[in-house]
This record gives C-alpha cells, sequence and structure tokens, in this order.
C-alpha cells in the first residue's frame, strides 16, 4: 500500500538532505536570478536610450520594472541585495549538508535576517503586481524562491529548536512540522502566488 | 507501588494516548482540508490559463479578414502622414499607445514636434503598432486606440496629432484593461474630433490596416517603440528630453 511509502517520504523530508538541499537548489536559482537582474540593471545604467523602450520580442514587460523606483529603494539596484545575501545561504546549506552544526545563536540571526529579506521581496512583489502593473520573471523567480528558503530555515531551525521559543510554542511548533503542515502551508501558498499571477498576467503570458 | 498509584499512573497515560490520538485526528483532519484547498488552487489555474489561452486567442481569430482598407492620409509603408508633403524633413514614429516609453517621447516632445509640423519643416509620419495588445488583460487596446487614430487621420486629420497627445496623457499601465471604448470617445471629442467621425471607431474599419501594417513595419527590421527616423535614418540620441531631437532636425534640414 501507500503508507511505507508515504511514511518513507515523509522521513526523508525531515532529513538534512531534503531540507538543505532544497534550501541549496532555491539559494541558487534566487542568486541566479539576481545576477540577471544585476546585470540588466548595470547595462541600463551605462545606456539608459536602448533599454527605453518596448521590444517587440519582449513578450512580458517593456522594462518598466527596472526603471521605477522601487528598483533601487536603496539607491542600488535591488538585486545587489540578492548578490550579497544569496551566497550566504548557499554557504550555510553546504556546509550543513557536509555535517556542520551551526550555533543556535547563528541560526537565529539568520532567521531574522531572512525574514526581512522575505518582507522586502514580497513587498516588491506587490509593488510590481499592483502599482507597476508590469511583469517582470525573473522578479518572481525570486519570490518563489526566497520563499522556498524561508520555508526550508523555518523548518530545520523548529525542528533542531534554534529559535529560543518558549517551550509550548517550541512543542506546538514541532508538532505542526512533524504532521508536515507546513509542507501543505507552503504548497498552498505558492500555489495562491501562481493563481495571482495568472489571474493577472495570463492573457499577456499567453497571447 | 500503591496500587492506588498504579491506577493514577495508568489513568494519566491513557489521557496522554487519548490527547495524542484527538492531536493525530485533528491534524489529519487539517491535513485533508489542505488538500483539498490545493486541489482546488490547481483547478482554478488551469482554469485560468485555459481562459487567458482562450481570451489571448480569440481576437486574433475575430479579427476580420479580407481587404484592409488604408486611411485617406496613409501611406503605403503603414503611416499616417501629417505636414507639408515637401517638407525638407521627414520624420518618422514608431509606437504603441501602450508603450510606456511612448508615452515618455510624446511629454518630452510633442510641443516641438507640432511646432516643427506647423512651421513646415517637418512632415510628421506616424505608426500607430498593436503589438502590445498582449499587455492590456485581453482588452486589445493597442488596436483599439490605434483604429480611432486611423479613423480621425481619415476623416478629421487636423485633429490627429491632438488626439495622439490626449492618448498618451491618459496612457494606462501595462497589463491594465486601459481606457474603454468610451473613455476613448470621450478623449476623441475632448480633442476636437467631429461627433460623426468619434461614432465611426466602433466600426473598426481600420483595424485590418492596423494589423497589417503593425506587420509590415516589423518586417522592415524595426525592433521596439519608440523608434523615431529622420530621413529614413534612426535617431540614436536622447529621445525623453526636448532639445535633442529637434537640433537633429535642424541639423537635417541644414544638410540638404
Amino acid at each position: 500500500m501507500t503508507t511505507p511509502l508515504l511514511t518513507r517520504l515523509h522521513g526523508i523530508r525531515h532529513t538534512d538532505g531534503w531540507i538543505f538541499g532544497t534550501m541549496l537548489l532555491s539559494a541558487c536559482l534566487s542568486l541566479a536570478a539576481s545576477f540577471v537582474l544585476s546585470i540588466d540593471a548595470l547595462r541600463l545604467a551605462a545606456d539608459p536610450g536602448t533599454s527605453l523602450s518596448c521590444n517587440i520580442n519582449d513578450v512580458i514587460s517593456c522594462g518598466t520594472v527596472a526603471t521605477s523606483w522601487q528598483a533601487q529603494l536603496f539607491g542600488f539596484p535591488n538585486a545587489f541585495l540578492g548578490l550579497v545575501a544569496e551566497p550566504v545561504v548557499i554557504t550555510i546549506a553546504v556546509a550543513s549538508l557536509g555535517g556542520v552544526r551551526f550555533p543556535r545563536w547563528f541560526m537565529l540571526a539568520a532567521q531574522v535576517v531572512y525574514a526581512l529579506g522575505l518582507v522586502f521581496a514580497y513587498w516588491l512583489f506587490s509593488q510590481s503586481m499592483f502599482v507597476i502593473g508590469a511583469l517582470c520573471p525573473w522578479c518572481l523567480l525570486v519570490t518563489v524562491s526566497t520563499t522556498l528558503v524561508f520555508a526550508t530555515l523555518t523548518h530545520v531551525n523548529i525542528r533542531d529548536g534554534n529559535l529560543f521559543l518558549p517551550p509550548r510554542a517550541q512543542a506546538a511548533a514541532k508538532r505542526f512540522i512533524d504532521a508536515d503542515l507546513d509542507l501543505i502551508a507552503v504548497t498552498i501558498w505558492i500555489l495562491v502566488l501562481i493563481l495571482a499571477i495568472v489571474l493577472k498576467y495570463g492573457p499577456a503570458l499567453l497571447a | 507501588m500503591s496500587t492506588q498509584a498504579r491506577i493514577r499512573s495508568r489513568e494519566l497515560r491513557d489521557a496522554r494516548a487519548a490527547a495524542e490520538r484527538r492531536r493525530r485526528k485533528r491534524n489529519r483532519a487539517i491535513a485533508a482540508g489542505g488538500a483539498v484547498v490545493i486541489a482546488c488552487l490547481l483547478i482554478a489555474i488551469v482554469v485560468g490559463l485555459v481562459n487567458a489561452a482562450g481570451s489571448g486567442d480569440s481576437p486574433t481569430a475575430a479579427a476580420p479578414q479580407g481587404k484592409a482598407v488604408a486611411p485617406a492620409i496613409a501611406t503605403p509603408g503603414g503611416a499616417l502622414a501629417v505636414g507639408d508633403a515637401a517638407a525638407p524633413v521627414k520624420l518618422e514614429v514608431y509606437l504603441d499607445y501602450m508603450c510606456p516609453f511612448c508615452g515618455r517621447f510624446e511629454q518630452a516632445n510633442s510641443g516641438e514636434l507640432d511646432r516643427m509640423v506647423a512651421e513646415g519643416t517637418v512632415r510628421l509620419e506616424l505608426y500607430p503598432l498593436s503589438f502590445l495588445d498582449r499587455m492590456s488583460d485581453g482588452s486589445q487596446y493597442s488596436t483599439r486606440t490605434a483604429n480611432a487614430v486611423a479613423t480621425v487621420a481619415d476623416r478629421a486629420p487636423g485633429k490627429l496629432l491632438a488626439l495622439n497627445t490626449a492618448l498618451f496623457a491618459r496612457q494606462p499601465a501595462e497589463g491594465t484593461k486601459g481606457l474603454s471604448d468610451g473613455e476613448i470617445a470621450d478623449l476623441a471629442r475632448g480633442a476636437g474630433v467631429p461627433e460623426d467621425v468619434v461614432d465611426a471607431f466602433d466600426d473598426r474599419i481600420f483595424q485590418p490596416w492596423v494589423t497589417k501594417s503593425t506587420a509590415a513595419v516589423f518586417e522592415t527590421g524595426i525592433e521596439g517603440t519608440p523608434t523615431v527616423k529622420i530621413n529614413g535614418t534612426v535617431f540614436t540620441g536622447d529621445l525623453y528630453t526636448a532639445g535633442p531631437l529637434t537640433s537633429a532636425v535642424a541639423a537635417a534640414e541644414d544638410a540638404r
């Protein structure tokens, strides 16, 4: 029957290999997207004239996302933040895959900083979706992969009790994870993102 | 251990086991609920994709086939020409009313363009394209506006530049449905287009011409909008501040 299989999958999902593997993959995707966006930003800065146009072959948008003020909130292209932060995540993931155990305070700090990154990613997502009104595929990839990294980081920190939660909260969070409810929550979350994109940009993507 | 203590510890164990069973049951119920939500979301995504694909295809399929009637002042290349035919400088502007950068070009240069056309320095050839239809959430904003502009070019050519300016002044954001047909009609009335001409927008008379000339323009190697040509040569200077284009036109005029 399927029950042994499910039990095995459940077991695999809570192993270091799975958690940090997922984290590594997501962080690499995020880094790649940040890299592309950074190069675009530099090109745009070097040669503003040519990029400020609607290319017939660009299926998605006219580059308005890259030229909006939101794209340089701190005075430099946002993607630079990804270039700085994602290698750290990759390092953590690779070291953990190799058996390194980081101190609790270290993992808590990583969780807090990454939570800020997540908030920033979703602020950008909402801006491009509701204010700028243009779609940027690489930015979407950043949104999705940031979500996945955050989810895996939270998963491992709850599993290992790194968050300095009160015992009751820690026990409840642990039960939540053990019941795989976090997996369901993240899946729903990602699907809601996809649905929002399809509803808003479906015609542009498929026309 | 006394009997009493044994009973108590057993009761405690039973209570714990019961609590654990309840928790399991509750978690299973939540998981089942989650699975239902996931299934619903997947269905919604598929339905959304199918709808989007449908709405993306149908306008093209619904576009009237057959002979494309060209506006009276249209050039064979698919432009709407205004100004003195003998003007020393021919300025070609490729645009799409959905294109945000065309809006910025218009904002920066429309005053100068109007002046140079009025002075007889420039013969302006506008190419209203429709390739950004995909950016208007299925409403074909580019085609609708280009048709309106072509209709005005055909029947009230004196109001063409005024409507052009008015459309860019109220330009919608990418990815939105844009102005409704009624709003485009109001803009045209505001720009001084006669009522009978405005009424003809709904007939979509020049829609086939717009489709055809958009295709023809891209055949010539135009890669995006806005593209501006001065006497046939692509202008590579700054399109988004007033001045550089005017200087280039003056230089082209002197060169003749």
